[in-house]
């Protein structure tokens, strides 16, 4: 939805056609003062092009000829900036090869590590029973340790003899 | 929009000239300044109302366009492109010098009365001037009344009337809607109409 200001400006420079136009002028109160208004604007776009298109630019090649200077100095100070061998984007990329390296020698590593035995003090209790006719007050006990889950305390008392199927490995 | 060139630069197109100076070719760059310089001057001067002010503006944006003329993909023309840098650098050195002169120089502020499309426009009723206004009066006169626009409403006026843009030109130049274009070209002239019609209707 174009509002008044936008409508009158493109109804002034002679963008409005078709219904849009019809619609436009007929919604003003007043036609030949807004025609009026029209060609005074008109005029008044005629009047600046005739008087500010003649300020001329004095000493153009003098103009030319400092940009150049300055484009010159430039470029041989950013030549100077970049000779030197640890640039920041050479020092990037140097922290990304070496830590692709790792990555990949940590990975390879890993994959050719076989899992070990088991750790020789995981105990899996087989078999455990206590006989209560042959050893009236034998008590046993399974202890974990809080800071190493794979020691495991098996803790007997009162035992007169071990089973003969016990079994522990 | 005319440009300052020789026939041998006109057959290099401007897109070419974009591109070589891409690739770092100076003397590409130098073809571009010579053909938009007088114009980018013109147009600065008639912002600023200064000579020097326009000069060192005008290298101020070409210093610009070149340091980021990699940036420039041709999705616009290139005179678009760099008028856009040129309005950057040049409403911002306008609303810096405001700012330091403490004050509203430009006054937008325009009563609804004043833009009655239903309004008689007729001469100022002052009495017309005896003899011919000179040049440099006359000039005077235009300069004052710009220089009672804000920045963005003397770009528009003087892209539309100076150098014949058109709105979506003007828009990509500001970085504003058509719309925000047309509504600042209406207030512009409103203003100047009402600032010039003594000098143009007698002129």
């Amino acid at each position: 939805m174009k509002t008044f200001e936008e409508k009158w400006t493109a109804w002034l420079d002679g963008q409005l056609s078709g219904k849009e136009l019809a619609e436009f002028e007929s919604s003003l109160p007043d036609l030949a003062a807004a025609e009026a208004e029209k060609r005074d604007a008109q005029k008044l776009g005629a009047f600046l092009k005739e008087q500010l298109t003649t300020q001329a630019m004095s000493n153009e090649e003098f103009f030319s000829h400092q940009l150049h200077e300055w484009i010159a100095r430039e470029s041989a100070a950013r030549h100077r900036s970049t000779s030197t061998w640890w640039t920041i984007p050479r020092l990037v990329w140097s922290g990304a090869t070496a830590l692709a390296l790792f990555v990949i020698t940590t990975v390879l590593l890993m994959s050719q590590h076989q899992p070990g035995e088991q750790s020789e003090y995981l105990t899996q209790i087989l078999q455990s029973r206590v006989d209560p006719a042959a050893n009236p007050n034998a008590t046993i006990s399974i202890f974990e340790s809080k800071t190493d889950n794979k020691v495991t305390v098996l803790w007997t008392e009162g035992l007169q003899s071990l089973p003969a199927d016990y079994a522990a490995k | 929009m005319q440009t300052e060139t020789t026939p041998a630069q006109a057959d290099v197109s401007e897109l070419d000239l974009v591109r070589q100076c891409q690739a770092g070719q100076t003397d590409a760059f130098d073809q571009l300044v010579t053909r938009y310089r007088t114009r980018v001057f013109a147009m600065i001067y008639n912002m600023v109302h200064n000579e020097q002010d326009a000069w060192d503006l005008a290298q101020e944006s070409f210093i610009k366009a070149w340091k980021s003329i990699g940036r420039f993909r041709g999705k616009s023309s290139f005179y678009t492109w760099i008028y856009r840098i040129v309005m950057n650098v040049t409403i911002d050195w306008l609303r810096k010098r405001q700012i330091k002169a403490g004050g509203a120089e430009f006054d937008d502020a325009i009563q609804l009365k004043e833009i009655d499309p239903a309004s008689k426009t007729v001469p100022r009723a002052d009495p017309l001037p005896h003899q011919r206004m000179e040049q440099h009066e006359i000039r005077a006169r235009i300069n004052h009344a710009i220089s009672q626009l804000s920045p963005e409403h003397r770009a528009v006026i003087l892209m539309k009337e100076i150098e014949e843009m058109q709105y979506h030109e003007i828009a990509q130049s500001l970085g504003c809607s058509i719309g925000t274009v047309m509504s600042r070209l209406f207030y512009a002239r409103k203003k100047l109409q009402n600032s010039l019609r003594d000098v143009y209707e007698n002129v």
